[in-house]
């Protein structure tokens, strides 16, 4: 029981830390980028062709993982996203050009994936990092597990600050709210997106590093499943909120958690799934999210 | 009988209360402008009157039988017709199209109602044209023909002349007063007082969400009240 | 002519189902309606042609228009549920109830076969029903984007409140374009089934999520000759593609996004554009 929930916790802090840029990106500057999964998957990729030269410790290839995210998603943004946004006639054609664009753009890096690792699954096998269990009365805990746990609570902890307190994150929360009255204010907009999709993209590549450590391997199109998962936390909780994302990733993973354990058959990948569909039905602004969030 | 009326409609967003207990009769075969400064519940009361936006109050009533309940595209069915204040057009249709699409409304829609519509409002030139290569004050005219095609008994206008010059306020101002006299009843909102003092036959007057004054033209705009919105404008009344 | 067409029988077969399939997200693209519950009436329709060909012997006929009268129950149903949403969030509300469906088969036990599937649902389903069938849809679709029905759905997708201004019945149009992308994509699913005599829950995925939507973003969404664009670009693009090898999906993926970036109203819209510039080469009056 008390191993269930404190892997269901680490389950929902890796969910954390892929949903929490997609929901940044997604309430404040209207970008819903469904390579999102891809970028994670090819962070994580990257470092496994790393270490198969070098042998690095972990916090390097959590290094190469978020730089390779963060630069993944701001190449999504300059050449995809922002000259959708720029030429679109109205909101509603460009969400639906991004959503679309999004999912082009994720296979490019998944292709890539595939090709070199014929879909084989690949880790870190490399890495000089070694796995160690520790044992807390009739709880097993790993230091990877300790990993994902501590970057998720003090990463979360930073972007909440970074949005409540900084300059910039004020500047961006402004962005979510009305866009052109930011601009008039003097945001610069473009700037903005572009660090809020590196900071993204960051937080999807070190998700990614550390779910491999996790896991000991994925596979290239371990991204997708992912992708449709923290798009449910973030629905759950509430578009742009922090809280709603902690909230959405922790009540998935526990939720699936529950219904591996309890039933039997394969329903756990409907429990995302469901979740979205109840969710935008009964309560479409989530459990944390802004009363005026747009519906269209 | 009226055609239209309003009692002690109210619609209040959150707080806000953008119409607050307006009362409104319109007589059959007239003309009623409905004036007052920006932010003072014209717009409102026009998208109250279609069912566009619910009413937090009030009672809404077409030819004495309540409606404050009905579908709002039942309206159009039941002859009441409508321009926006914006330009509201198709942009991938032909403006024939666009004035077209308010004869839809019936199966059959009666013969040279469009071609009517179109020659009354000017069009005549620029049927085959699309919404985005025409000037401003030739699209609002699309949409008073778009209007007019639907065969209305009742014509609501928000600020049907804005964005033209003198001379086609002029003309569209005697348009509405030549469709007037074949018995459309019309609510014309306009900023230009000159123009409604020229074009209706009644006046009402609004600030803050509710009517502060009603009467003939001459009355109303040398009302004090409505002076005081208007910052102390004075206009000629012809009456 | 009669060898190219038993060499690519498959492929023939394929691109009319395509169509169907793209054409069950376009209708409801064109009322304005973001809706991909065509996908899981697609699987519907695919279980539910299996299962009465197995277990009850329908004909084929019978099992397609069971499958799409189930189908058009639920889309029907969907529409009422999600009358409140709109754009993204109708959208990921279809896509997860598409998904939804695909994980209910697998659990499905001996009534669909499980991880599995069907097997052995045959019929005397010939490619001529298939593309008779199809050549009917497209015609009805094509009438009603003429006239007076084709005005009024441009008026619910461009502008509901003015649409709803001149008496069109802005809510019954919606449920219809559920409705009607239901039977379409049932329709598809069915026939598909009784074709390859199989269906499996790996057919019924987020893939062919992607798959409609790109065929329909590429091809164009206003209309249906866009969807068919689609349909026939993605069914031939393999075989034009086969130099590449295994790097077709990054050329899918590129020719997706660049579809989406550059040009939004997809190869229709591009050659509409072309056809109204040649016709009109300059207004009388108009820029140098």
């Amino acid at each position: 029981m008390a191993q269930n929930l404190l892997n269901a916790l680490t389950l929902g802090s890796l969910y954390l830390l892929f949903a929490l840029g997609m929901s940044l990106a997604w309430g404040t500057i209207g970008i819903l980028n469904f390579a999102h999964g891809s970028i994670f998957m090819f962070a994580a990729f990257t470092g496994h062709l790393l270490v198969g030269q070098v042998a690095l410790p972990l916090p390097l290839v959590l290094l190469i993982g978020t730089a390779v995210g963060a630069a993944l998603s701001v190449l999504a943004q300059v050449l995809a996203f922002e000259p959708i946004q720029r030429r679109a006639r109205d909101h509603r054609r460009a969400e639906l050009q991004i959503l679309v664009g999004g999912i082009g753009i994720a296979t490019i890096p998944l292709a890539i994936a595939q090709h070199a690792t014929k879909s084989v699954p690949f880790g870190f096998t490399g890495s000089t990092f070694q796995v160690e269990v520790y044992r807390l009365g009739p709880v097993q805990l790993t230091n990877v597990q300790l990993v994902i746990l501590g970057a998720a609570a003090v990463l979360t902890g930073v972007l909440a600050w970074w949005l409540r307190s900084a300059r910039t994150g004020l500047a961006l929360r402004s962005i979510g709210v009305d866009a052109e009255v930011a601009t008039m204010m003097g945001v610069n907009r473009r700037g903005l997106a572009v660090a809020t999709m590196a900071v993204a993209g960051a937080l999807a590549g070190i998700a990614g590093v550390l779910l491999t450590y996790y896991l000991g391997s994925i596979a290239a199109e371990s991204g997708d499943g992912f992708l449709i998962k923290a798009f449910a936390a973030i629905v759950l909780g509430g578009i742009g909120s922090i809280g709603g994302a902690v909230a959405g990733a922790m009540i998935l993973a526990l939720a699936e958690t529950v219904v591996l354990t309890q039933t039997s058959g394969m329903w756990v990948d409907a429990v995302s799934f469901g979740l979205i569909f109840a969710v935008l039905v009964l309560r479409p602004r989530g459990l944390f999210g802004r009363k005026e969030v747009r519906r269209t | 009988m009226t055609v239209i009326e309003a009692r002690d409609v109210a619609v209040h967003y959150g707080g806000i209360k953008a119409v607050d207990g307006v009362d409104l009769a319109l007589e059959p075969g007239r003309i009623c402008g409905l004036l007052g400064p920006n932010g003072s519940g014209k717009s409102t009361l026009l998208a109250a009157l279609t069912r566009l936006v619910p009413l937090t109050r009030g009672t809404l009533l077409l030819d004495g039988a309540e409606y404050q309940n009905a579908a709002p595209a039942s309206l159009a069915r039941r002859g009441v017709a409508r321009t926006f204040q914006t330009v509201r057009l198709l942009p991938d249709l032909t403006v024939a199209e666009n004035v077209r699409l308010g004869a839809d409304l019936r199966r059959r829609a009666p013969a040279g109602v469009v071609d009517d519509a179109i020659e009354r409002t000017g069009l005549g030139d620029v049927v085959r044209a699309r919404p985005g290569e025409l000037s401003y004050g030739m699209s609002r005219r699309v949409e008073i023909a778009r209007a007019l095609a639907t065969s209305p008994r009742l014509l609501l206008l928000d600020e049907p002349t804005a964005g033209m010059n003198q001379a086609e306020r002029q003309e569209i101002s005697e348009l509405l007063r030549r469709l007037r006299d074949e018995g459309l009843t019309q609510l014309l909102v306009e900023h230009d007082v000159q123009l409604m003092i020229d074009t209706c036959d009644d006046l009402v007057a609004m600030n803050f969400g509710a009517v502060v004054a009603h009467g003939s033209p001459a009355e109303v705009v040398t009302d004090p009240d409505v002076q005081r919105a208007y910052l102390g404008k004075k206009w000629r009344a012809h009456a | 002519m009669i060898a190219w067409y038993e060499a690519n029988v498959v492929l023939i077969q394929s691109m009319f189902i395509s169509l169907l399939l793209a054409l069950s997200i376009q209708v409801p693209f064109r009322a304005g309606v973001f809706s991909l519950a065509g996908i899981g009436s697609y699987g519907i329709g695919a279980y539910t042609a299996a299962i009465v060909t197995l277990q009850l012997g329908w004909p084929p006929f019978a099992a397609i228009g069971a499958g799409m009268l189930l189908a058009a129950v639920i889309a029907y149903l969907l529409a009422l549920v999600l009358a409140r949403l709109s754009g993204l969030y109708l959208g990921m509300a279809t896509i997860a109830y598409s998904l939804i469906l695909s994980v209910a088969v697998i659990n499905g036990g001996e009534l669909t076969g499980g991880a599995q599937g069907l097997f052995g649902a045959v019929s005397d389903l010939q490619t001529g029903h298939v593309v008779a069938v199809a050549v009917a849809a497209v015609v009805l679709l094509a009438l009603s984007e003429r006239g007076r029905p084709g005005r009024w759905i441009d008026a619910v997708r461009e502008d509901p409140e003015l649409a709803v201004s001149v008496g069109v019945p802005v809510t019954a149009i919606r449920q219809l374009s559920f409705v009607v992308g239901g039977l379409l994509g049932a329709c598809a699913g069915a026939m598909n089934t009784l074709l390859r005599t199989t269906v499996t829950p790996e057919e019924v995925g987020f893939h062919l999520v992607v798959l409609a939507l790109t065929m329909i973003i590429v091809g164009g969404s206003r209309s249906w000759a866009g969807a068919l664009i689609g349909a026939v670009v993605f069914t031939w693009l393999p075989t034009v593609l086969a130099f590449v090898g295994e790097w077709q999906t990054l050329v899918y993926g590129v020719v997706v996004a660049v579809a989406a970036i550059f040009v939004p109203t997809g190869i229709l819209g591009l050659a509409q554009d072309f056809v109204r510039r040649l016709r009109r080469p300059a207004l009388p009056g108009g820029r140098p």
